[in-house]
Parts: C-alpha cells; sequence; structure tokens
C-alpha cells in the first residue's frame, strides 16, 4: 500500500508531467526500504528527539550516497510520539504508530523510540507485525527481559533491540568502579522520577550496598522542579563521599550547577544520560568539572572516526551530536547492515528476513562492533568511564574533548 | 553541619525561593484581584522573562560562568538587565491584556482563564520551537563571595535576591497604597462598577495591573536565572503553580498575603526536601494548600477583594 | 446546465425536504453510526484505526468532563487524575505487578474468576485476573468514590477556588503513581496488563476490537449524558452552574448535586482509564499529568461546553490532528513543495508545532465562537407580531384552576421572633419579629438598607441569624436553603437571579425540583414513574407559564437573559410557584415596572392570596402595598419601627420621618401634598432608580 504522502506525490507528478507534456522515465527502479524513526518530536524531549533522528537520518544519507546496498533505496519516514495532550512522550502515540507502522508494507525496521514506556506500548504490536525496532535511547529491562516475553513479543522472536546498554548493567558497573577504583565508602543515590533515570540508580544502589557501600539516602528529583538546594543542603549534612544521579540531563544540568555549590568535594558521578553536550552548554565549566560519567560501550583511544564523524554532523546539521545521535546512528547503520547482508546472501527483504537479520548482525558502527544476545540486548557489556575534565584545548561543548576516559567499570 | 546549622541554611534556601515565588505572586495577586482571573500565561511570561535576561546579558557580553563583574559595572549591568526584562515583560504582559484577554473580560464562566491557558501555551511554544527544549547555561556575573554562619553558608547570590524582592516589593506595595493608580486599583478591586462611575478608567487600572505584574514576573525570571545559571522553556510552569499556591495560601487578591505565602511555600519546600523526600514535596505543598482552602478558604490572611458573585 | 443542476437538487433535496428535523436526525444518526461500524472493515491502517480509538477515548473523557464543567459548572484542572485511578485499578489487577503470598482468603475470589493461583518459584502468590467487562463498571464505582472524596473538600470553595484545588489533586495522583513503585512499577511503567478477551478470543494487539469497544461506549456515555441532561437531575445541575443561591433556594441541595456531578464525571474516566490501558497493556504516571487535564478541558471548550455532540466532535477532532491529520497534511505541503520548488514547504513540519496550533485554536475560539464548535443552546425561533403584542390583563390571573387550592392551616404560617443578622460590625437585622398568619397577605415596607432583603435571606437560610423562625411552628432557622424551600417556602429576588441561560420552561421546571423525586439511576433508566412524573412536571410548568397568558406562553423556549426586565420578573414568580409553596416570599416584585405592568401583577398576586397562599412581600410601592396587604411593617436600620394596618403606618410619623428624612418631611408637611400622590412620587423614584440598575 502506498502511503499518503507517496500517493499524493505521485499523482502530483503525473499531473506536473501531464501538464508540461514532457516524458520522463524513471531510472531502474531501485528497491524502497523505509526506515521509520519514532522519536518525541513534540514537547520537552523535542530537541533530544531531533538530535537523534538526524543521527538516523544522516546514516541513512551516507548509505544511500554511498550505495551501500546496491539496488536499494533507504527513506526515512518520521514517527512523533510526543503528543499535545501528554505535552510529551505519549504511549498511547507510540502505539498508534506502531500500527501505522505495521500497516505501512515499505517499513522494514525502525529506529526507536525514546522512552522505555513507549517502548513497553510498542513492543508488543512490532512482534505481531514482525517488524524489528532498535532503540537508541530506551533502557528499562523489562521489554527485553525474557520474563516478561509472553508480553512484550508475543510472537516469540525479539523485535526490540537496542544499541544501548540497559540500566541492569550500567548502573551495576559503575558501583564495582567506584568501590573498586574511587575507593567510596558512603554514598547518596538520586534519579530524576523517570523510567531510565529510577532503572539505573535502583542497579546501582542494590549493587552498591552488595559491594559494602553505605547508602546514606536515596531521593527522587522531579525534573521540572527548580531548586535542589534543599535536598543538597541535607546530603551535605550527611557528608557521604560521593553522589550516583541516575537520570538525564533536564535535572542533571541543574544537579550539577546546584552541587557544584553546596557539594563541591564530593565525588559525582551519573550514566550515559550525564553524558552529553547538553551538560557542557547547559550546566558548563566549572560545574561540570570532575563529575563521572559512563557509555556503554568500549573506548577506543584516540579514535580519530568519531571525532570526523562529530565534526562532519556538527557540520551537517549545525548542531553538535549527543550521546543518543550516535546511538541512533548505529540502529540506522545496523539496520543497513542487516538489508545489505539479505541482498548479498540473495534473499528478498522482508520484515521477518531484516528482522531475523537484525538480530544476526554483527556491524561495526561508532560505539564499536554491535552484536545483539537473544534477547535483543547488545552482547558487548563494557561499560566505559569518563571523567569531565576541562581541557582548553578543544571546544568547551564537545564532549568528545571534555570527557576523559579514564577505565573500564568492572563487572564484579 | 549541626542540627542548628542544618535549620539556618535551609531556612537560607527557603527564604530564596520563597522570595522568588513571591515576586511570580503578586502578579498573580494584582490581576486576580481586579478580574478575578486566574491568568495562566503568567506562568510562562516569567519564563520569557528570564530569557530576555538571558539575551540582555549576551549582549553584554556576559557569557557563561567564566566573566565575573564586581562594583559599578556589576550593578549596571544588572541594572540594565532589570530594567529591559521588566519593560519587556511588562509590555508583553500588556499585550495580552489589550489584544486578548480585554476581549472576554467580561464573559461569564472560564473564557478568559481559558484564552489565559491558550496565551501560556503558546509562549511556551513559540520558546520550544525557537529555542529548543534543553536547559540553558545563565551567566553569573556575580563574584563568588559567601559568608560562613556557624556551619551555613549565605552566598551573595542570595542577599541579592533579597534586597531585589525586598525592594520591588516595597515599591510594589507604596505603588498600591500611596499613588493615585494604586489607588484606583484597589477601588477597581473592591468595586469595578462604582470605581468607573467615580471616574475610575478601568481599561487604564487593569493595563497598569497587567503591566506591573508582568515585570515583577520578568523580574523573577531574571533573579531565577541569576540564581540558579540556568533557563530553560519548561520553568514556567513548575515555579508559576507554586507562585499561585503561594498567592492563594495568602488570600489571593492581598498582595502582603501573596509575599508571606511565596515565603511560606520556599519553606515548606526547602523542608519537604530535608525531611521527607523530595518527591513528596509537591504532595505536601498542594494537601497543605487544600487544607488552607477548606478550614480558612479566603487564605491565611484573607481577601482583599470581595466575592462579587 | 443551471435548470439541470436545480432539476437534480430538487430531485435529490426533495427526500430530505419531506422530513421533519427529527427525522432528518435519526437518519444522520444512523448515517454516522453506518461509518463508524463500517470504517475499521474498508480502512486498512490499523495504526488510523487506533487512531479513532484513542479519539473514542478521549471522546468518553471529554464527555466526563462536560458533566462537570460543562452541565454542574465546576471548573475542574486535575480531571485527568480519575482517567489514572481507573487505568492503574485495571492494571494493577491484572497484572502481575502486585502479588500477595496465596492463603486460603483468596479461594473464593479464585473461584469466581478474580484471581489465580501461580507459582514462579516460592511460595505460591495471588494473581489478580479481574476481567476487563467486570473492571469496566467497577473502575466507574471506585473512580466516583475517589471523585467524591475529592470533590468534599471542594464544595465550600468557589469557581477559582475549586480549579486550583482540583489542579493540586491533578498533580497529587500522577506523582502517587509515580512514587508507590511496589503498586505501579513507578515510571518504568506496569509489564503485563492483561488484554481484554471475549468469548475466549483475545483482543491482543489489533485495534480494531479496541475500536468497537471505544466506540460503543462512547455511545453509551452519549446517551446516558443525555439523559441526565433532560432530567431532574441535568437541570439541577445547570441551576447550580447558572446561578448557586438561586439553585439552592429552588431547592437544590448543593452538596449532594456537586458531588454527583463529581462523582459521574469521574465515573466515566474510570471507565475510560480501564479501556485505554487494557488497549495500551501499560501505564505510566507521564499519561496523566497536568497536560492531559488541560487537554480534554481544550476539548470541551472547543467543542462546546454542555454540548453533548460538541464535545464528543471536539475530542474527535483534537485528537485526529495531532494523531493522524496533522502528520498527513506536513505530508502533502511538503509534496506540495517539492512540486514547486519551495525547500521552505518541503522541509515545513507541522507536527512538533501542534501544541502551538493548540494554543493558537484556543486562543481564537475564545475570542471568537466561544460556544464551541457545536453550541450547547440553539437560538429559539423569532417571535411572530402577534405573539410579541401582549395586552395588559386586568382582574388578576384567568386560570387559576390549573393551581391547585392551597389549604392554610390554622395559626401562623410564619413565625420570625428575636432574629439578629449581624455581618462582621454590622447589625443589619436586630430583635426582629414578624408574624405572617397563614393565608395572610404582610408587606415588609423600609428605605433602602433598612434590612428588608436581608430579613427574606435569613428566613430563607442564605444568612447566618440568630433567634427563631417557624414555619407553621416547625423551627427552620438554621437549615439549609433548599430544605427551606422543601418545607415551603419560596421566593423572589430584589435583583432577579433566574438561570439566565436556560429557558422559561428549563427555570420553571427546577421551581419544582423538590417536588420531583427522580434520581441519577431513573433519569438514566427512565422507568414509567419516571416518564410520567416528568409529564407531569412539563404539564404543571407550562399550565403555570400560561397563567401569565401571552406574556410568557410565546417565550417559554427563550432563555430568560433575552427577556424584558418585566418579563422576567413574572419567570421568578411562575419558579417559586412551581416549588408549591407554602408561604411565597416576594422581594419587590413589581420594580422596574410601568404602572400598568405594576398593576398587573400585583392583581395577579391577590388572585394568589385568595387562593390560600400565604405571602410575604417587600414592596416599595405604597399602592401597591395598600391593594395587597393586610399588615405592614417597617423596618429602619435593622430594627421594626412600626406595624400595622397599611392606612395606620401611611400616617406614622416615624415612618415618615425614616422614608423621606426630617426636612423633606417638614417640608412635605407644609405643602400638604396629598398622600396617593406622594406615593406615587416614592414609587417613580424607587422605579427611576430600578431602571438605572437594568442592563
Amino acid at each position: 500500500m502506498l502511503t499518503r504522502r507517496s500517493t499524493f506525490k505521485a499523482v502530483a507528478g503525473v499531473a506536473a508531467t501531464a501538464a508540461l507534456g514532457a516524458s520522463h522515465s524513471a531510472e531502474a527502479a531501485d528497491q524502497v526500504v523505509k526506515i521509520a524513526l519514532e522519536m518525541s518530536f513534540t514537547g520537552a524531549d523535542a530537541t533530544a528527539a531531533v538530535r537523534a533522528a538526524q543521527g538516523a537520518m544522516m546514516a541513512i544519507d551516507g548509505a544511500n550516497a554511498a550505495k551501500t546496498v546496491p539496488g536499494v533505496k533507504f527513506e526515512y519516514e518520521k514517527f512523533d510520539d510526543g503528543t499535545a495532550t501528554a505535552g510529551q512522550y505519549d504511549p498511547a502515540q507510540g502505539a498508534t504508530n506502531a500500527r501505522k507502522m505495521v500497516s505501512d508494507k515499505q517499513i522494514m525496521a525502525s529506529v526507536g523510540p525514546q522512552m522505555s514506556g513507549v517502548g513497553k506500548a510498542m513492543s508488543p504490536i512490532l512482534s505481531a507485525g514482525s517488524l524489528a525496532t532498535i532503540t537508541p535511547a530506551s533502557t528499562n529491562p523489562d521489554i527485553t527481559d525474557p520474563k516478561f516475553a509472553a508480553q512484550y513479543i508475543p510472537n516469540g522472536k525479539p523485535v526490540y533491540f537496542r544499541t544501548v546498554a540497559t540500566d541492569a548493567y550500567q548502573g551495576p558497573n559503575m558501583a564495582n568502579y567506584m568501590a573498586g577504583t574511587l575507593k567510596v565508602k558512603t554514598i547518596y543515590v538520586l534519579d530524576d522520577s523517570g523510567a531510565y533515570g529510577v532503572g539505573l540508580a535502583d542497579a546501582f544502589q542494590a549493587q552498591a550496598e552488595k559491594k559494602g557501600i553505605k547508602v546514606l539516602g536515596r531521593d527522587k528529583l522531579d525534573p521540572k522542579a527548580a531548586d535542589y538546594s534543599a535536598i543538597l543542603t541535607k546530603i551535605k549534612s550527611l557528608n557521604p563521599d560521593a553522589v550516583y544521579y541516575g537520570g538525564v540531563g533536564q535535572a542533571g544540568i541543574k544537579l550539577a550547577k546546584q552541587g557544584y555549590d553546596i557539594i563541591p568535594n564530593v565525588i559525582k558521578a551519573g550514566g550515559d544520560g550525564m553524558f552529553g553536550a547538553d551538560m557542557l552548554t547547559g550546566a558548563g565549566f566549572p560545574a561540570v568539572e570532575g563529575w563521572y560519567a559512563t557509555q556503554a560501550s568500549p573506548h577506543v583511544v584516540d579514535d580519530p572516526k568519531l571525532a570526523k564523524w562529530s565534526k562532519a554532523y556538527s557540520e551537517k546539521y549545525k548542531m553538535g551530536p549527543d550521546d543518543y545521535t550516535v546511538t541512533s546512528y548505529d540502529a540506522a547503520l545496523v539496520i543497513i547492515g542487516a538489508v545489505k547482508s539479505l541482498k548479498t546472501a540473495g534473499k528478498p527483504i522482508t520484515r521477518e528476513n531484516v528482522r531475523d537479520a537484525i538480530h544476526a548482525a554483527k556491524v561495526d558502527t561508532l560505539q564499536g562492533p554491535v552484536e545483539f544476545d537473544a534477547n535483543g540486548d547488545l552482547k558487548n557489556k563494557v561499560i566505559s568511564v569518563f571523567q569531565i575534565k576541562k581541557n582548553s584545548d578543544g571546544p568547551l561543548d564537545d564532549p568528545a574533548s571534555q570527557y576523559k576516559y579514564v577505565g573500564v567499570a568492572p563487572t564484579v | 553541619m549541626t542540627a542548628g546549622d542544618l535549620v539556618l541554611q535551609q531556612a537560607i534556601n527557603g527564604l530564596s525561593l520563597g522570595a522568588m515565588y513571591a515576586l511570580l505572586a503578586l502578579g498573580f495577586t494584582l490581576v486576580y484581584g481586579i478580574l478575578e482571573l486566574i491568568n495562566f500565561s503568567h506562568f510562562n511570561v516569567f519564563m520569557v522573562g528570564s530569557f530576555i535576561g538571558l539575551f540582555v546579558l549576551h549582549a553584554l557580553g556576559i557569557e557563561g560562568q567564566s566573566v565575573i563583574l564586581s562594583g559599578l559595572p556589576l550593578i549596571g549591568a544588572l541594572a540594565l538587565a532589570f530594567f529591559v526584562t521588566m519593560m519587556t515583560t511588562g509590555m508583553l504582559g500588556v499585550g495580552i491584556e489589550r489584544f486578548l484577554l480585554r476581549r472576554v473580560r467580561h464573559v461569564k464562566g472560564p473564557a478568559a482563564m481559558i484564552t489565559s491557558i491558550g496565551v501560556s501555551y503558546v509562549l511556551f511554544n513559540v520558546i520550544l520551537l525557537t529555542l529548543g527544549a534543553d536547559g540553558k547555561n545563565f551567566p553569573n556575573p556575580l563574584p563568588p563571595v559567601q559568608f560562613a554562619i556557624g556551619g551555613a553558608v549565605l552566598r551573595l547570590r542570595e542577599i541579592l535576591i533579597w534586597i531585589i524582592a525586598i525592594v520591588l516589593m516595597g515599591g510594589l506595595t507604596w505603588f498600591v497604597g500611596f499613588t493615585r493608580m494604586g489607588k484606583a486599583m484597589r477601588a477597581t478591586a473592591q468595586d469595578p462598577e462604582a470605581a468607573r462611575m467615580m471616574g475610575v478608567e478601568v481599561d487604564r487600572v487593569v493595563m497598569m495591573a497587567f503591566f506591573v505584574g508582568s515585570a515583577l514576573a520578568g523580574a523573577g525570571g531574571l533573579i531565577f536565572g541569576l540564581y540558579y545559571n540556568y533557563t530553560g522553556a519548561a520553568v514556567g510552569f513548575n515555579a508559576g503553580l507554586r507562585a499561585f499556591t503561594a498567592a492563594v495560601l495568602g488570600g489571593i487578591g492581598n498582595v502582603p498575603g501573596a509575599m508571606v505565602g511565596g515565603l511560606i511555600i520556599g519553606l515548606i519546600e526547602a523542608s519537604g526536601g530535608q525531611l521527607i523526600a523530595t518527591e513528596w514535596t509537591d504532595v505536601v505543598i498542594f494537601s497543605i494548600l487544600v487544607l488552607v482552602l477548606v478550614f480558612r478558604p479566603a487564605g491565611l490572611f484573607g481577601r482583599v477583594a470581595p466575592n462579587k458573585s | 446546465m443551471q435548470a439541470v443542476l436545480a432539476s437534480t437538487k430538487a430531485w435529490v433535496g426533495r427526500p430530505f425536504a419531506a422530513l421533519t428535523v427529527n427525522q432528518r436526525k435519526q437518519l444522520g444518526l444512523f448515517a454516522l453510526t453506518a461509518f463508524i461500524i463500517v470504517f475499521p472493515l474498508v480502512h486498512d491502517n490499523d495504526g488510523d484505526i487506533d487512531s479513532m480509538a484513542n479519539a473514542a477515548a478521549y471522546a468518553t473523557l471529554a464527555l466526563g468532563l462536560n458533566i462537570v464543567v460543562g452541565f454542574a459548572g465546576l471548573l475542574d484542572l486535575g480531571y485527568a487524575a480519575f482517567f489514572a485511578i481507573g487505568a492503574y485499578y485495571y492494571g494493577i489487577f491484572t497484572s502481575f505487578q502486585v502479588m500477595p503470598i496465596w492463603s486460603s482468603f483468596w479461594n473464593p475470589l479464585a473461584a469466581i474468576g478474580l484471581v489465580e493461583k501461580i507459582n514462579q518459584g516460592g511460595p505460591d502468590l495471588v494473581h489478580f485476573t479481574l476481567s476487563f467487562w467486570l473492571a469496566l463498571p467497577t473502575a466507574a464505582v471506585v473512580a466516583a468514590f475517589f471523585g467524591v472524596l475529592f470533590g468534599a473538600p471542594t464544595l465550600r470553595l468557589r469557581g477559582d477556588y475549586l480549579a486550583i484545588v482540583t489542579l493540586g489533586f491533578g498533580e497529587i495522583v500522577p506523582i502517587v503513581a509515580r512514587n508507590a513503585d511496589t503498586l505501579t512499577n513507578g515510571a518504568a511503567g506496569l509489564n503485563g496488563v492483561k488484554a481484554p478477551s471475549l468469548f475466549g478470543a483475545s483482543f491482543g494487539v489489533d485495534a480494531t476490537p479496541y475500536y468497537y469497544v471505544g466506540m460503543t461506549m462512547v455511545a453509551l456515555l452519549i446517551f446516558i449524558s443525555i439523559r441526565l441532561r433532560d432530567s431532574r437531575i441535568g437541570r439541577a445541575w445547570m441551576a447550580l452552574r447558572e446561578d448557586e443561591t438561586a439553585a439552592a433556594t429552588m431547592g437544590v441541595n448543593l452538596v449532594r448535586f456537586k458531588l454527583l456531578a463529581f462523582a459521574f464525571g469521574a465515573a466515566f474516566a474510570g471507565m475510560t482509564g480501564v479501556f485505554f490501558v487494557a488497549k495500551l497493556q501499560t501505564a505510566t504516571p507521564e499519561m496523566f499529568g497536568f497536560p492531559v487535564s488541560t487537554m480534554i478541558l481544550v476539548m470541551v471548550v472547543f467543542g462546546g461546553m454542555g454540548s453533548v455532540w460538541g464535545v464528543v466532535l471536539g475530542a474527535a477532532i483534537l485528537q485526529l490532528l495531532q494523531s493522524w491529520f496533522l502528520k498527513d497534511f506536513s505530508g502533502w505541503i511538503n509534496a506540495l513543495g517539492d512540486m514547486v520548488g519551495s525547500s521552505f514547504l518541503s522541509n515545513l513540519d507541522l507536527v512538533p508545532s501542534m501544541d502551538l496550533i493548540f494554543g493558537i485554536i484556543l486562543v481564537v475560539m475564545m475570542l471568537f465562537r466561544r460556544e464551541g464548535v457545536i453550541p450547547a443552546k440553539r437560538r429559539a425561533p423569532l417571535l411572530n407580531f402577534e405573539a410579541q403584542h401582549a395586552e395588559v390583563t386586568r382582574g388578576g390571573f384567568v386560570h387559576l384552576e390549573k393551581l391547585p387550592k392551597w389549604q392554610p392551616s390554622a395559626g401562623n404560617a410564619l413565625e420570625v421572633r428575636g432574629v439578629t443578622v449581624k455581618f462582621g460590625g454590622l447589625t443589619a437585622l436586630n430583635q426582629v419579629d414578624i408574624i405572617v398568619p397563614a393565608g395572610g397577605v404582610v408587606a415588609v415596607i423600609g428605605p433602602n438598607g433598612s434590612g428588608k432583603s436581608t430579613l427574606f435571606n435569613a428566613i430563607t437560610g442564605l444568612v447566618h441569624a440568630d433567634g427563631s423562625i417557624r414555619l407553621n411552628g416547625a423551627e427552620i432557622l438554621g437549615l439549609a436553603p433548599h430544605e427551606i424551600l422543601d418545607r415551603g417556602v419560596a421566593r423572589t429576588f430584589q435583583n432577579i437571579r433566574l438561570f439566565p441561560n436556560l429557558t422559561v420552561l428549563e427555570n420553571v421546571l427546577i421551581g419544582q425540583h423538590s417536588r420531583l423525586r427522580t434520581g441519577a439511576f431513573a433519569a438514566i433508566f427512565r422507568p414509567p414513574a419516571t416518564n410520567a412524573e416528568e409529564a407531569g412536571a412539563l404539564k404543571r410548568a407550562t399550565d403555570i407559564i400560561s397563567l401569565f397568558g401571552n406574556r410568557l406562553t410565546p417565550r417559554k423556549d427563550q432563555v430568560v437573559s433575552g427577556l424584558s426586565y418585566a418579563n422576567r420578573r413574572r419567570v421568578e414568580v411562575a419558579r417559586a410557584l412551581a416549588s408549591r409553596p407554602k408561604i411565597l416570599l416576594l422581594d419587590e416584585p413589581t420594580a422596574g415596572m410601568n404602572p400598568a405592568e405594576t398593576l398587573e401583577l400585583a392583581e395577579q398576586i391577590k388572585s394568589l392570596h385568595k387562593l390560600g397562599l400565604t405571602i410575604l412581600l417587600i414592596e416599595h410601592k405604597l399602592d401597591v402595598v395598600t391593594t395587597l396587604a393586610e399588615t405592614v411593617m417597617v423596618l429602619d436600620h435593622g430594627e421594626k419601627i412600626a406595624e400595622g394596618r397599611p392606612e395606620e403606618v401611611r400616617r406614622n410619623e416615624q415612618v415618615l420621618t425614616a422614608y423621606l428624612g426630617r426636612a423633606v418631611r417638614e417640608a412635605v408637611k407644609a405643602e400638604a401634598i396629598a398622600e396617593s400622590e406622594h406615593a406615587e412620587t416614592v414609587g417613580a423614584e424607587a422605579l427611576g432608580a430600578e431602571s438605572s440598575n437594568v442592563e
């Protein structure tokens, strides 16, 4: 079935051709493979969504330009799960979008969603339609947990893949790192009330307690609130060695700012939500100095590839990439790689085949080779630790130069 | 930190927060006192104010956290920033009143309030679409001076926010109490019809209330930015809602009540963060609001405006 | 060509022209139903069907909020809280979120299929397996309970305060959902919410069955909304929306009906919550925040507050716009851009501007079309000359046989003893005594500000008073206004307090509120007894209206705010009569009427008196007082300064001084103006003052 837009274009094209009286023979028709970009383009997460979507678009444009898969033309279509009704991401709209994607026969795979809440609503529908999606950002482990397979993948085969590690690894590994390398004895744990942040902080806290770190307290920050001075003052009075924050930049920026004023000498650490340009532009130096952040991917020391890519991205879209731009770019690369492997093997490009090819994929991406385990999670669970250290040689808003790689967070 | 230090520190935190809510609450109270309208657009006039302050400071070359001023340049830069911000948001408020709310002012029912919700949506989204949703680094030109009081810390920015808040609130109290326009405002709040008959130009009074209220919201927005070194498109709702709660708590329409209400909410928020848990602070604030309204429907200090219905 | 067109039009139009309005409506409804049933069968995009199902959910929410805001006029800014309660109710009782340890206590519940025993390693656990079909009605009950719970503290609050408190509740519920993670799984969202099944087949992820359930719910709730609206319940809601005080004095129990509105609104939302979560199979706290409450309000406002079909259309348009059309529309603009080579149009994406577009819609609607897309009230047809023309009639009501005879009991109808009313430091009434004998007419006169209306307010329970007020010997002081009406005291107001946006007929029907018994259940199901009661009420209202002859009968379907001043006074009298009062309190009934109209009404009141009705009257026009009253009581500065027969009182020195002031009194004496003339003057002055208040 044609989409409305393509129908309109086709009709418009015929009309234009007829009107001009020009004969216009199409080039040898490439097969169109459409990739859905399912993100929250409306509301509070819009900026992050745009960055992430552009990452995927860059990969798709690149594949078309380089004719990575001969005979296939990649297209993308944006699906917005943000609604004015919810004022932000809306799982109900996510479900609607999943059904729309399943109904559009040209769509072979999707990149998205950003939010686990949306993922939970989409996954059963995608499973029924055999349509694979790769999320660049949603990290709640439930969706790929075999315990809930009956609900989220009723069809049996994984459709929900990730180019980010779930909270189940990032948090605990960082707890190990803090106990072992940073010799943290007491800690205060914060999160931003969001699905990602709470999950990350929970996983961190559980492991920290196992490692003998004394958890002095746990609080949920309201990401919409402006003032965290009350809770930071409370933390100051408890005098912990460190603070761990599970969450994204919305609350993270304010936490970094106010934490710098109130608890300057406490070790502060977060997950991949605290890795990104928004920290450097929103909070900036000196507030962010010394913060630890993790990335759910191995760090290739002095890899010029990332820097080059980052520059290309900035030139193309007039804004800096963040970590989800990278994971989204990688997600698109994986899909393109999967299609390529089908083409090479001479298999037809169907949803079922694309889904299975993604599951079997081993694709080289910005974050290294991506492979998935039986549930669709990243096989590679290396958690890299970074610390923000002001580097005046590089741009002050460029994560690549301001986040200094300090090691791997151990799994035990 | 001893327990005493902790109490003192949280009191400092709470009073700073409260001062900001109070400035914002004044705008609600002025408009409500005269029009009996919950002006939701006020939320985002505050937000726009903090962005205008940001632009002014950027235009003066004050960006990021590294430009520190002191003495006359600091006072000059702040004075200019406050002047431009307050004038701009004041005019924004007047514009909203003159071209939109005035047309529905006399309509019975929630039409005016719904219009203000619509305006609030528009302001929020215009900023969101043009400047993005992510948080902005707000410059902090203040020198990092701080005073230790026991184990508690009092920073220059807290002193600054109190001084500015006191000056603005004092100015407002004088304006409402002693100027011709202020008297006209109070008269209009009591009985617009009678005020009109006594020669008060009600339209001008309403416009003035919007100007003053919005200018204060703009000042609040700028203070917000200076205090937190941060702003973003989403800052209006949370601060606005608490400020409105403060206004109701103090007795809406009651100018000193709004100030006290703001301080109370600020202190509740600080002690909530300390004693209960941050995630329940909103529940505490709204529960107190409900209790106050149930037992004292006119707020803690009573309404100045009579119930016209 | 044109002729062909015209004849085609006539040919097509003829069948429609022959139809009555009702038949056309039925035809429209039939076509709509057919379209809704057929749509999923012919449209193969499951996403669009899902959009429609979501639109159905928002339509039911809008219908619920319409009861609270549109019917009862209670501004609720936290309505999504009830949506959340229904959603989590179903989510928790069908998922694996809460699993207590199994004990024999659960056996009976397992027997009826509400729970099942499961084992995930470790002890046996309880898995709740609430059926979707059972959850729908029970969620309505649970949500209604919370509606009453949240509504109760807000009852004393008026408009804007109510709005802010409901906003507070609307904020609290998602916070609780986020933080009570053992119950709700917090921000991560519920896992494993069961899809509904019917006859053993699970709905699964296919949007179509949800679509049909959603549409059925909309149909059901439209039906309930309309039934409620057109009943005693709906009229009571609209009365309290229009004027709480007047509603209370007309017998509407404000507490009960406000809570009933909250309960119905919440029940609709609770049911929708079940439907929504069953469809989504997960729930996160973000789905129920302030923006959702605002958006439902926007849907109601956009569609038309109080208009059942309007709010459904409003919800459908706004929901489909954001989830379906806006993206397509962007696509068309882009395609147009590609065609004409405009890169601006090619890249224009309207979707992120959705919120902005909503804001603009809201403002534009408020400025230019406040009554919404489909207004709740249609304008009544214009009157023809004959209907507009009314002769002054003389001799009182002609068809009094239409009213039942009053049987005044022996003794005093009303005894007011030692009643004192204070407003802060001001004593508005001081130890006032009045006796109104059964079947008598007593007039209260006195200068402006002497406390006459306060006396009425004290009798009807609108102000707090000390002392004793007995109706036929039973104490009524301290009762709520609606209870006082119920016991037989009806009143009119000096400054006319009709329900301005309701019709004459509706106003008079509301007068009968406390004499009717229809409850919510009966209003919806309309058993024969209810139909009979409603028909009786209608007949009685029509009869009462017809007493005023040509003045009101042709206007009975007109909104009262459009009536002349005198006619509004007549409607107020009619509304009071409709409550079958034992005693009628008339507060300056002829104020603002010209002499002819005054005389007409005075005679009508007299005829009521002849019928046996007891009347207590405040009146400035002394000729009216003289015509009607047997006893006149004079108030000044809150004290009774004189009492007696009209002609006695008119000569009372103190009274004249109170009315005219000493200086004028001297002058009047000196010029020896005839009493009748000076009565006219006083009347004319009163008239002049009243008229300036009109409009």
